[in-house]
């Protein structure tokens, strides 16, 4: 007897799908075992150490459970015993992919603690700096998320944009990831001969790319059945989690830092925040996508804004910040980051809180994990970006 | 799509949320605070979950955005926290302020999950970190960022960091603190001086005495003054081994560098006093000849060792200790201060022997004014050794 008589005899000849009932799953009348799906510590989809524990009931996610705290580093403890100079070493690595903006909020607090100011050409180089790491950052998430949804080319696009914009940070800066450019008082130093013509060249071309991506990865028809309804996150809920960044944005709210509360010279120019409508993972995605977009229009005001002058002031021998708390709220391309400062008026700071954007996001994943399927955990997890560096601190 | 700021102008100053929140809580609100732009409002424990409550429902505030909650340490007094609201439609941001009941041994919360989901994760953060306990949180446990099995609670004060227990700060070089008349300012340690960078000067100190400390070199201030070339150059590396190893060294060790530093300056002393009594001989010598007769004149200076024998038997050596003195003391260190001092004390004892001193000729007067300035510039190349090991240990502190 043949192989193919065996499997005649074994499965009667129908046409596809017929005779095959179909259940919905997920109502709980899955006889499944009690199945619970570890993804990570270490999976390509968690981009760090980050691990998920699913709940499952068939192909239905019941419940999610983050495991946090596999890069926890210490850093709130180990600013305190840093001078006030020396702790923008530590937080441009909780954020590794925006170095930049992290150092900018440190400086910003400390400057604030200490009443001082900071000359105007500082103020607009670190506006145009920040804009550009935030560009590199989000590039590296279009890159990411479309590898997560099973597309290659996103990731090898962006890479040929970031590496354009880390040449052109690290002719400024020295540095391609921890620039450590930031100064209290200011920058470090002035930025290198050409840098403006350089910067205009690397923008107009980065926008002409541009549309690439919406047509790649926005207009894919996959893309659009993998994230479209996937994860949606009402507005209240987000705010009560306070979800901040693309992913408070994909609800519809046009809340975003540099338009609202703004800071250093965000307040002289046109900020648009771009928004989405029901806040799923496309939702998301898009408006990553357009904030990229935004911060190439803000890099071209900020061109013709900057004025000549000196870029840092002189410190005091020792910096001391007077006693006292506060607290500044910058926008990092993941969201809110805010620092708490307190100081009993010595030289360290009594307490350096880092209220950062992906702990707070993370923390929505549980919510709009609860009754997806098992896929669509991968996209939704792409979809809100998050540094595990960032969660962990 | 709904809009931001759009009570903006309805948004309420802070001694109007103050009011408004003591019509409602009564003795819950203690007192408030408007510090760098902030406004802080200090809770009664009892009145925390209803503050937070009150912050979100009341129309006039609408604390919609949950954004921060944390702890932090409060001395003796145990433990504060501090929660950070946010109106996304006023654009209002408040910052309201516990102090935890049961002080450092137990301190407890009521939890404000039940008011806003993100104070889930923040309360396990706190807990974590300060081991407030949160009285009605779903879950506390198991610790959230570190492992299951740590003791302790790590960003309490009385919590010291392990690193800096094990291995002292690499690179010191930060200077004293001095107040307004250049007194070094003592600080008194309290709880949570845990050892900063700061204060490891003084281990780092104490470390590389016993593992640095050079074998005393064995000099002879006796040696020095027989030997009659004064060779520039011979005394800068003695004056240099011997700085050197002041820097570097402690109390005791630092007692045979300025043994030689002491010779070193005694032999610089004897040499010129040598070289300006020959030529005040020469020069009488020379008079005497030229007064005796025209005709032949001798070159006649007399041979010099002969006047370094006679002048090294009887060389005082009093002013000496004095002068090596203030530019030896062992703990003077990579100091800008102490340097200085040292450099003015040299010229100060120059100026004083050159206005005790009587110029008997005028080459013995510019021969003393050149061993001055020989002097003074070594100890221009001292002090500035000593600040490019200063500006060297700032930078192994930068990297």
């Amino acid at each position: 007897m043949s192989d193919l008589d065996l499997a005649q005899q074994v499965l009667p000849a129908t046409a596809p799908g017929e005779g095959i009932a179909v259940e919905l799953v997920g109502n709980g009348d899955m006889q499944t075992a009690d199945m619970s799906l570890s993804i990570g510590e270490a999976h390509p989809a968690t981009h760090g150490v980050f691990r998920i524990v699913l709940e499952m009931d068939g192909e239905r996610v019941v419940d999610a459970h983050p495991v946090i705290g596999y890069m926890h580093r210490g850093f709130e403890k180990l600013a305190e015993h840093r001078d006030y100079r020396q702790i923008k070493a530590l937080v441009n690595r909780h954020d590794w992919l925006s170095g930049f903006s992290n150092e900018l909020g440190v400086a910003l607090v400390v400057e604030k603690l200490m009443e001082f100011e900071v000359p105007d050409r500082a103020q607009w180089i670190r506006m145009l700096l920040a804009e550009w790491n935030r560009i590199l950052n989000h590039l590296m998430f279009i890159g990411s998320y479309g590898l997560e949804l099973g597309a290659i080319t996103p990731m090898f696009y962006a890479f040929r944009e970031r590496e354009d914009i880390q040449a052109l940070l690290e002719s400024a800066t020295g540095g391609r990831l921890h620039f450590t450019y930031n100064q209290v008082g200011g920058l470090k130093i002035d930025l290198p001969k050409g840098f403006l013509h350089e910067s205009a060249r690397v923008s107009k071309v980065t926008r002409e790319r541009l549309p690439d991506y919406f047509d790649l990865v926005l207009g894919n028809e996959i893309f659009q059945a993998r994230s479209k309804g996937v994860g949606p996150l009402p507005m209240d809920v987000g705010l009560s989690i306070g979800v901040t960044g693309p992913t408070l944005q994909a609800t519809g709210l046009p809340e975003d830092s540099r338009a609202t509360e703004p800071y250093l010279k965000y307040g002289e120019l046109d900020v648009e925040v771009p928004v989405g409508s029901n806040g799923d993972a496309y939702d998301r995605f898009s408006c990553l996508l357009h904030r990229i977009r935004v911060s190439l229009d803000l890099i071209d005001q900020i061109h013709d804004h900057i004025p000549p002058g000196p870029v840092n002031s002189k410190l005091p021998k020792m910096v001391k910040a007077p006693e006292g708390a506060t607290y500044v709220r910058t926008e990092n391309p993941l969201g809110q980051l805010s620092y708490w400062l307190e100081s009993d008026g010595g030289r360290n700071p009594w307490r350096l809180k880092m209220r950062t954007p992906s702990f707070s996001n993370v923390q929505a994943i549980p919510y709009l994990m609860r009754g997806q399927l098992l896929p669509d955990a991968v996209s939704i997890l792409g979809s809100v970006f998050f540094v595990v560096g960032d969660i962990d601190r | 799509m709904s809009e931001v700021l759009a009570h903006r102008s309805r948004a309420l100053t802070p001694a109007e949320t103050e009011e408004l929140l003591r019509d409602r809580l009564g003795d819950g609100v203690l007192r408030s605070v408007v510090e760098y732009g902030m406004f802080t409002l200090w809770i009664d424990p009892s009145a925390w979950v209803e503050a937070a409550t009150r912050c979100r429902d009341e129309r006039l505030l609408g604390y919609d955005m949950f954004d921060s909650l944390f702890g932090v340490d409060a001395r003796e007094a145990g433990f504060d926290v501090v929660a950070v609201l946010y109106s996304t439609s006023t654009g209002n941001r408040i910052v309201l302020r516990v102090r935890c009941e049961g002080g450092r041994d137990a301190p407890t919360l009521p939890s404000l999950s039940e008011v806003y989901r993100g104070a889930n994760w923040m309360e396990r953060e706190t807990f974590d970190m300060f081991g407030v306990d949160f009285t009605g949180h779903p879950g506390l446990e198991p610790r959230i960022l570190t492992v299951e099995n740590f003791e302790g609670f790590p960003l309490r004060k009385d919590f010291h960091l392990a690193a800096r227990v094990a291995k002292p700060w690499p690179g010191v070089a930060e200077p004293v603190e001095l107040d307004e008349e250049g007194n070094v300012i003592e600080r008194e340690v309290g709880l949570g001086d845990a050892p900063g960078p700061y204060e490891l000067d003084k281990a780092m100190a104490a470390q590389a005495q016993q593992v640095n400390a050079p074998p005393a070199p064995a000099v002879q201030p006796e040696a020095g003054a027989d030997d009659d070339d004064a060779d520039p150059s011979a005394e800068v590396t003695a004056s240099a081994t011997a700085t050197g190893a002041t820097a570097g060294s402690d109390a005791p060790a630092a007692q045979a560098p300025v043994d030689e530093d002491r010779a070193a300056r005694a032999k610089a002393k004897a040499d010129e006093r040598r070289r300006k009594q020959a030529e005040a001989r020469a020069a009488k010598a020379k008079a005497r000849a030229e007064r005796a007769a025209g005709g032949e004149a001798p070159d006649a200076a007399p041979p010099s060792d002969t006047a370094a024998d006679t002048t090294a038997a009887d060389e005082p050596t009093t002013s000496a200790p004095a002068e090596a003195a203030p530019g030896a003391s062992p703990d003077a260190g990579p100091d800008a201060g102490a340097t200085e001092e040292a450099s003015d004390d040299a010229a100060g004892t120059d100026a004083s022997s050159a206005a005790t001193s009587t110029p008997e000729d005028d080459r013995a007067a510019r021969a003393k004014a050149k061993a001055e300035e020989r002097r003074r510039k070594q100890a221009e190349l001292r002090a500035a050794r000593a600040k490019a090991r200063a500006d060297r240990e700032d930078g192994e502190d930068d990297a």
